[in-house]
């Protein structure tokens, strides 16, 4: 699905990307008005600076997709379920998830697609009905698509970080005309953190490469990130930091709290801020750093901060052994 | 598409049973494509995985020699590859874990014999690349502490080519190697075969029951889930006393309200029966599951229903019929 207006480019190149902090005390909040009214922050800040951008410095093709475009359009939510969470600290909550739903409708979107191919547990049913996604987005049959079985197509991979050359991929995704990925804020016992690049795994199908998706592993899980995220871009990511995880995640971890919902439109961008708000360098996150080459942009001063500072709620995450050399430098001393 | 007719005559009536008749096959029949396979979805890609489990179900509902059975197998014969193994998807040139399911689904065709013997031969020539001693060493000095608890030393086989050993594609290996006539089987298949049991005891979680084969990580032990769970029972039938199958059964039974999913609950009340157990009466209908979403248009989920509902087990093979 790689598209002009979304190509890879260095940083150099890309404009600056926006990324919103808004505070969240908890799921039974009114969601709905709260990221209706973000999205439409980033739809009105498209427009104020439209125009603005040196067209001799950025081509036209690296600006990323904006909001404005999904009227009329498919949009697909990529939430991270996963499975059984009877504390509520590993799946995107439904809440979010339903609110995100129906604010892209509200937006002019033709349809807002669900999907997600869970890793773990084939039985996909079993895992959204234990997530309760029904009880906020009514019957699944017409909105959730099981990424996982779903009619596949090959796309060949431009950037060959990993040894996987192509990937079949579901034609739900790459049919859609913008991708939001929706991951839970979690650290990962594999690669660091799991965030909106690392939820991307989501759509590999286990139809194709099985429950878990170990190709992937075996091609290396950082490198395997970046192939998956530059063959599909996702155009804009909304975290579920609500309620997360720390130490030992994405599924046996401890829970914990920061009470915020990201949003940007530039994945590299939410999941470098991500990072900073859990206390990680980014930079030292193995995929993130690649990520940012190519990407999207990872370094603070290309990244438009909406809403709420990063200073603001700030919430460090612990973290395993094997990853502390991805804290931020201030905790490493107090470590 | 040729149309059959509905056969439910030998079937006992019951809700369970008209279910079946009335909503399940029709629904399978229906979702046939031109070329004999069948989707994931009804109007979907053909896909292996699809078609045998359908072809599985369909075996003790209809006649074997109608023309659905018929198109079903020439779709698999021509969608194996030149080495014998089967693909996940239809453009994909490698062999998969699909080899098995479909070898197993073809092996109920007269036809279709010559297809099965290649299917069973890179079956039992495919490898997991962890499990050698090369691989072992590297990841032991790569890793500097014990991540995973398992014995990777066990082989099974895994979900695609030169990967790691996984409980599914361990478990449905050795369904199709244990269905298949003696003579059929490659040299060396007894070998992988008590290899493989091994792996899959192994892999259990403590307290019983399998995930996907990680049942510690980080010293943490891994939850069970059902569909794992009963694949490996299935396939460890022939040592139905061990007392890892015993507390297996009783973890299965036990958990189930927790997975309500249709898929889970087809293959549980499979397998409990399989192993002579009683179908917990608060266990949740199929029939109300599919009142909830359709079963979200899945055929697979449909066929493991027909399995689950159908008082035959021949589709198990002889060990089945308990």
């Amino acid at each position: 699905m790689q598209t002009p207006e979304n190509a890879l480019l260095p940083p150099f190149q890309r404009p600056p990307s926006q990324v919103a902090i808004r505070r969240v005390a908890s799921y039974e909040q009114d969601l709905f008005d709260l990221i209706y009214e973000t999205l439409s922050e980033f739809l009105d800040y498209g427009k104020a600076s439209e125009g603005q951008h040196n067209e001799k410095a950025i081509p036209a093709a690296s600006l990323p997709r904006d909001l404005a475009r999904i009227r009329g359009k498919t949009v697909l939510l990529k939430p991270n379920f996963v499975g059984l969470d009877p504390l509520g600290a590993v799946n995107t909550h439904p809440a979010v998830v339903a609110a995100a739903r129906e604010s892209f409708l509200k937006l002019g979107a033709a349809q807002v697609l669900i999907g997600d191919g869970p890793a773990l547990d084939r039985d996909t049913e079993a895992i959204v009905e234990s997530v309760r996604l029904r009880e906020y987005t009514g019957p699944l049959q017409r909105t959730f698509v099981d990424l996982n079985i779903d009619d596949v197509e090959r796309v060949p991979l431009k950037t060959r970080a990993s040894r996987l050359n192509e990937l079949y991929l579901p034609k739900t995704v790459l049919r859609a005309d913008f991708v939001v990925s929706m991951p839970k804020l979690k650290t990962h016992h594999w690669a660091g953190v799991t965030l909106s690049l690392k939820n991307m795994f989501g759509i590999v199908p286990g139809g194709c490469y099985g429950w878990p998706k170990n190709v992937l592993h075996w091609a290396g899980i950082d490198n395997s990130i970046l192939d998956i995220n530059a063959a599909v871009r996702p155009d804009f990511a909304i975290v579920d930091g609500i309620n997360g995880m720390e130490g030992n995640g994405p599924i046996q971890g401890t829970p914990k709290r920061s009470d915020v919902l990201v949003f940007g439109n530039d994945p590299v961008a939410v999941d470098a801020t991500c990072c900073r708000i859990m206390g990680l360098a980014p930079e030292k996150v193995k995929y993130l750093a690649g990520a940012g080459t190519l990407l999207g942009h990872l370094k603070t001063e290309k990244i438009e901060q909406l809403g709420e500072s990063v200073a603001s709620v700030r919430t460090p995450f612990a973290v395993l052994k094997e990853f502390n050399r991805l804290l931020e430098p201030c905790r490493q001393k107090s470590n | 598409m040729t149309t059959v007719q509905v056969e439910c005559g030998p079937v006992q009536p019951s809700t369970d049973a008209e279910f079946v008749c009335s909503v399940c096959l029709p629904f399978l029949r229906a979702a046939q494509n031109e070329d004999g396979g069948w989707g994931f979805h009804p109007g979907c890609q053909s896909r292996v995985e699809a078609t045998s489990w359908t072809l599985l179900a369909l075996r003790g509902q209809e006649s074997s020699s109608s023309e659905i059975h018929h198109a079903g197998f020439r779709f698999l014969r021509a969608a194996q590859l030149p080495d014998g193994s089967w693909p996940s998807c239809a453009a994909q040139n490698v062999g998969s874990w699909a080899t098995s399911l479909a070898s197993w689904a073809l092996l109920g065709d007269r036809e279709s014999q010559t297809a099965v013997a290649g299917g069973l031969q890179w079956v039992c020539d495919d490898w997991p690349r962890n499990a050698s001693f090369i691989a072992r060493m590297i990841r032991k000095i790569a890793s500097g502490s014990q991540v995973t608890s398992q014995n990777d030393s066990l082989r099974g086989w895994g979900w695609t080519p030169h990967t790691a050993s996984w409980v599914e594609p361990t478990a449905l290996a050795l369904i199709a190697i244990s269905q298949a006539p003696r003579e059929m089987l490659p040299a060396g298949a007894n070998r992988r075969r008590e290899l493989a049991k091994a792996m899959i005891y192994d892999r259990m979680c403590p307290g019983g029951g399998w995930n996907c084969g990680n049942p510690m990580v980080y010293g943490v032990p891994g939850d069970p889930l059902v569909e794992p769970t009963v694949w490996a029972l299935l396939s460890l039938r022939d040592e139905a006393d061990r007392r890892e199958n015993e507390i297996s059964l009783e973890w299965l039974a036990r958990n189930l309200a927790k997975f309500p999913g249709p898929g889970s609950v087809a293959l549980a009340k499979v397998c409990l029966e399989a192993y002579g157990r009683e179908w917990p009466a608060s266990a949740p209908s199929l029939k109300d599951l599919h009142a909830r979403n359709g079963f979200l248009g899945s055929v697979p989920v449909v066929a493991w229903t027909c399995l689950a509902l159908s008082p035959r087990r021949s589709w198990l093979g002889a060990e089945g019929a308990r």
